[in-house]
């Protein structure tokens, strides 16, 4: 077995109590002392988290082609982002299906960041240097330097403003700045996973703990990786691995409103407009159990009793009150017909809704 | 860790208190511990007939899904619907108000498998 990694962080978390588990190649905590409930309750009723998302990857793209590099790789259009701003995007293979999903960020012209999946790292920065062979352009992997925190939550601004030099509320939704942090340099994004108002923080290892440190005396609360995954979901926000994958398209997951098919050619491109004209093979869907139980990965779900797909994620959501989750069906399934997940052997009735399961507070 | 003398447990980390003929199911508090919080209790229909070893419900936690296993053979006479609306009372009060069902007792000598408290905290310590 391949030795997990640490993050700086990890003596931290032991610290606070932090339960470790192996995820991505990494040890980190699945939650803390005090519970996931109490964690994710935390961020959602107007405190501050603070996860540590270390072992997400970062990869600087540099050079004159830059530009050009991430129009053919990625699948939004990165002619549109002004210096200082993030994008979500992606990077498809030739099938159309994903490699990852990224988000893309804009230093100037010929600089340009890219935040991706911890478990597509190496296989991301392989794809991103043999393709870079073709442009003028670096590809530099920086993720073992980077120390990545996320501070969510409505207090998220006021803690972090604390130890940063330069003014939070002039960062808009999904963009960035650079400067002071702590006693050193970084990047601060107005983005993240949870659908609250908040930031994304990058910065050297060298000061990972006590930028942490700061921010937990400022009153944030540490969260884990299971308290994570239940805002994740409750957004609805698609997961590497879950909702996309190798074996799904833009199509199949929704994710068209990232796949400019009209910004030129791109990786992908030729088979992602087949597959729209053909017609996606399953559709994403958004469901809320009606009966009582918990809808978990890999369940069935059958309409009107017939097979129709399983559940990508899936959770108690404390918010919607209920069992709440995200699902592949047949595309003729998307809106007609009774939805029932089967647990255990039972169908539960299950209806379909709308994400986010619950109400989102990012600051437009 | 709590540990109650007046209660037998079992290697799956279930408690059960005989009274009569009548055995109080439940989780021990190493267990709702390391399951962490509870969001679902799925209870068994009153009048079923469970083994002993037998998986009885479910308990579900944020992040998993786990049978609870009867202590001892009987017929479910008593189910706490409190946990429909409150699973978290296995964390809060896992041998007290987080009990999750009372069955008649079966087999007067069921209990022989079961530890006692000191047992239960050597098993622990392994």
């Amino acid at each position: 077995m391949t030795d997990l990694l640490k993050t700086p962080l990890f003596d931290e978390h032991v610290k606070l109590g932090g339960k470790i588990v192996p995820f991505a190649g990494y040890e980190l905590p699945v939650q803390y002392k005090n519970g996931a409930l109490k964690e994710y309750t935390a961020v959602r009723d107007g405190e501050a988290g603070i996860f540590d998302i270390t072992h997400m990857g970062q990869v600087r793209i540099q050079g004159k082609g830059a530009l050009n590099f991430l129009q053919y790789v990625t699948t939004n259009d990165v002619s549109k982002l002004v210096d200082g701003q993030v994008q979500y995007s992606a990077l498809l293979n030739e099938q159309g299906t994903f490699i990852d999903d990224i988000t893309t960020y804009k230093i100037d012209d010929e600089n340009y960041y890219l935040c991706i999946n911890a478990a597509n790292r190496y296989k991301d920065v392989v794809h991103l240097q043999t393709e870079a062979a073709n442009f003028d352009v670096t590809v530099t992997d920086e993720s073992d330097d980077t120390t990545l925190l996320a501070l969510q939550g409505a207090k998220a601004q006021a803690a972090l403003q604390t130890i940063v030099g330069f003014d939070l509320e002039a960062i808009g939704y999904y963009k960035f700045a650079r400067g002071q942090i702590s006693s050193s340099g970084g990047i601060v994004s107005r983005t993240g996973y949870t659908g609250e108002d908040g930031f994304e923080i990058y910065i050297p290892n060298s000061i990972a703990v006590d930028v942490w440190n700061a921010l937990l005396e400022q009153g944030a609360v540490p969260i884990g990786l299971a308290a994570r995954d239940m805002l994740r979901t409750e957004m609805g926000y698609a997961l590497y691995g879950h909702e996309i994958s190798d074996v799904v398209t833009p199509v199949e997951a929704k994710l068209m409103w990232i796949t400019k098919l009209d910004k030129g050619d791109f990786i992908g491109k030729v088979a992602v407009e087949k597959r729209k004209a053909e017609g996606a093979q399953k559709k994403l869907i958004a469901l809320k159990l009606v009966g009582r139980g918990i809808p978990r990965e890999h369940y069935k779900v059958f309409v009107d009793g017939e097979e129709s797909g399983e559940i990508t994620s899936g959770m108690f959501s404390p918010l919607a009150g209920g069992g709440v989750a995200l699902a592949y069906v047949k595309p003729e399934h998307m809106t007609e017909g009774q939805l029932a997940v089967e647990i255990r052997g039972k169908q539960i009735e299950a209806e379909r809704t709308k994400t986010p399961f619950v109400r989102s507070n990012v600051r437009k | 860790m709590s540990i109650p003398t007046d209660l037998k447990y079992t290697k799956d980390h279930e408690w059960v208190r005989i009274e009569g003929d009548t055995a109080t199911f439940g989780v021990s508090d190493h267990a709702q511990e390391a399951l962490g919080d509870i969001v679902f209790v799925e209870l068994p229909d009153v009048g079923r007939s469970v083994d002993a070893g037998e998986a009885y419900g479910v308990v579900e936690s944020v992040k998993a899904v786990s049978d609870v296993y009867a202590p001892v053979a009987g017929e479910v006479i008593e189910v706490n619907e409190a946990l429909e609306g409150e699973p978290d009372l296995v964390n809060s009060d896992p041998y007290g108000a987080g009990w999750i069902v009372k069955v008649k007792v079966s087999d007067n000598n069921a209990s022989a498998e079961l530890m006692n408290p000191e047992e239960y905290t050597e098993f622990l310590d392994d």
